[in-house]
């Protein structure tokens, strides 16, 4: 069945590309970008079925269901981060950003006859098992998250960008990718970096995103649905992550809020910042009840971004 | 008793027979780039047999000198991985070999040359111990390299950076660098040693290159996507594959001429060809599969299903590289 659905998928990459992207690409003289666009369009066309899925499943649980009701206009930009993000412009935009920085580094180290350490050299077994290795890199990149994800509300200049991510009132399995560029510069930064340092592939980190990010899209959904006793500590649900999005508590503290995990919440018990309780709160920032505006459509919400971040530079927030 | 123990040495000995004809069945090794492993393939059956993890991006393979291995590198884990070039067995794993993405031994044996796609390098080692000799800063993304027949120069394509660099061996150091039409990629040296063949991958033809005075001689046109080439073996044809415009052609080195076009669809990439030329093997790049061709009618034998943007290609039993 599976091998069914990889064949028929990879007949249906092998004829859009073909027909579609490389006649294009080779016109505009671009054919030296065949392999990357090759992956590109598998990233656009996973994402295209993802979004479809996800509208069907979760949006249909959202319609029945609903935790609250929603913001139709907030929802609407939600999409827009989301299609944004998820067909793959966005990854597009930081892999042509971010790579000649990270091969540009590692040239750098080979140059000095530093070649850089992979997990495979402590444990070669994982040369042997693709999905032994693809569960470790899970587990080490989400690790990684978790703390990346603390900083971004530790630190201040940070916080400014991350806000807007929480700044959605109405959250819905579309807000997952409702995050400010320069937010996902550094978060994509911080992840190419580590994937570099311990020798994940850039096709296996595509893999890794694209599995994991299911789990981000339900996490956010406007539903009231927990794993329970204890699933909720194997896979961070929407309760879970709710409550990280709390208005007063989801944001504030000694560790500037609670519940970081993104797939397993055993971080946030392992480091203390776990919030278990069973409940379902208002999200957003605190601020906001006090009338403070993070924008209304995608430009706004990117614009006031940079004007926050300006504010936490200058040293006035 | 006599008709038993008869019966008893047939069947052993029929035994014996079959358990060779398994041992000695003949393996297609290709290298699924896009998923890390390796498909070995029944070449008689035309039947994947079990795919093997290999490494992160194994890009191209060839034999070594003596041909008792093949080398598959693996861009990266920053390894060459060595295998039984007859059965596919992993029988040894070199590490420390940065971003090897084609990789080749001088004729002489002397250098074994790297060429780092990624990392805009042409690494040198030693080609008896692989131990490093030196790593050269090159133009952007080195693809192929080919070599003269007196092991003095190196010559390597720059795919982003339209070049053809030519690399003293004895020096390493860049000799000079001239100027090709967009996106070459495979190269090959003629068996007089006089051109360079060169694949313009940007665009539909072939380079004909005085690689000594660095003089375009002529552009042979093949079809889009002009990629890579290989020998038919009787020193005289040559394939080369058409990744955007699915054929290959046989150009004629003594003519510089195209003397026939094959259909192949799916993005040919590397080749490999039968001994006795009736059959040619060609990786498919954007359809997941191996094509084979029939060399006499040019028809498509068929198409295996293989791993994830499969790359290099080899088999023991292949036609001469001349």
């Amino acid at each position: 069945m599976f091998e069914w659905i990889a064949n028929l998928f990879a007949e249906l990459h092998g004829h859009v590309f073909q027909t579609a992207v490389l006649p294009l690409l080779h016109a505009a003289g671009y054919g030296g970008y065949a392999e990357l666009a090759f992956d590109a369009t598998e990233v656009f066309l996973i994402g295209a079925i993802e979004i479809t899925l996800l509208a069907i499943v979760l949006g249909a649980l959202e319609r029945n269901f609903p935790l609250e009701q929603q913001d139709e206009e907030e929802k609407r930009v939600d999409v827009i981060y989301t299609l944004l993000q998820r067909l793959g412009f966005v990854p597009l935009l930081m892999f042509a950003l971010l790579t000649p920085l990270i091969d540009g580094f590692d040239g750098w180290l080979r140059m000095h006859d530093v070649i850089p350490w992979k997990l495979e050299d402590a444990l070669p077994a994982l040369n042997a098992s693709p999905w032994l290795s693809f569960a470790v890199y899970v587990v080490v990149l989400d690790f990684v998250a978790y703390w990346l994800h603390r900083w971004q509300h530790r630190v201040t200049f940070w916080w400014s960008l991350h806000a807007l991510h929480h700044s959605q009132r109405s959250m819905s399995f579309w807000s997952d990718d409702r995050n400010h560029l320069l937010d996902d510069v550094l978060m994509d930064g911080a992840f190419a970096l580590v994937a570099l340092l311990i020798g994940v592939p850039p096709a296996q980190f595509v893999t890794i995103v694209v599995a994991t990010r299911v789990v981000e899209s339900l996490s956010h959904a406007n539903l009231r649905l927990s794993f329970g006793r204890i699933g909720e500590y194997l896979l961070v649900s929407p309760r879970f992550h709710r409550v990280h999005h709390a208005i007063g508590f989801g944001h504030e503290g000694r560790a500037r809020g609670c519940n970081f995990a993104v797939l397993f919440p055993a971080w946030d018990v392992l480091f203390g910042t776990a919030n278990m309780d069973p409940v379902y709160p208002k999200t957003g920032i605190r601020d906001q009840l006090e009338g403070k505006e993070y924008g209304r459509g995608f430009w706004q919400q990117q614009w006031l971004g940079l004007v926050r971040l300006g504010s936490s530079l200058a040293g006035r927030n | 008793m006599n008709f038993l123990r008869k019966a008893v040495v047939a069947s052993l000995s029929a035994a014996w027979l079959f358990a060779g004809a398994i041992v000695h069945a003949e393996v297609v090794i290709v290298l699924n780039s896009g998923e890390g492993s390796i498909s070995l393939i029944d070449k008689a059956k035309m039947e994947e047999i079990k795919r093997v993890p290999i490494g992160k991006e194994p890009h191209h393979l060839m034999a070594t000198p003596d041909d008792k291995f093949l080398i598959v590198a693996n861009a990266a884990s920053n390894d060459l991985v060595l295998l039984d070039p007859v059965t596919g067995d992993i029988k040894k794993r070199i590490d420390k070999i940065s971003d090897p993405y084609q990789v080749g031994f001088s004729p002489d044996r002397k250098w074994f040359v790297s060429v780092s796609n990624r990392l805009d390098r042409v690494d040198i080692y030693n080609g008896a111990d692989f131990s490093l000799v030196k790593r050269i800063p090159t133009a952007k993304v080195p693809s192929h390299v080919a070599f003269d027949a007196k092991s003095t120069m190196a010559l390597v394509t720059m795919q982003d950076s339209d070049e053809l660099v030519g690399i003293d061996l004895a020096t390493q150091s860049v000799k000079w660098r001239m100027k090709t039409g967009k996106m070459p990629a495979g190269v090959w040296m003629t068996p007089d040693d006089k051109y360079a063949l060169v694949g313009m991958t940007g665009e539909d033809y072939v380079e004909v290159i005085d690689w000594r005075t660095q003089k375009l001689v002529k552009k042979i046109v093949t079809g889009k996507g002009a990629h890579n080439f290989l020998a038919m073996g009787d020193g005289r044809r040559i394939l080369v594959t058409n990744r955007v415009s699915n054929t290959v052609n046989i150009i004629d080195q003594t003519t510089l001429t195209v003397v026939d076009t094959i259909p192949v669809p799916g993005g040919p990439d590397c080749m490999e060809l039968t001994r006795d030329g009736k059959q040619l093997w060609v990786t498919s790049r954007w359809i997941k599969k191996v094509t084979v061709v029939d060399m006499d009618s040019k028809k498509i034998i068929k198409q295996i299903p293989v791993g994830k943007s499969p790359h290099g290609i080899y088999f023991a039993s292949h036609a001469a590289r001349k």
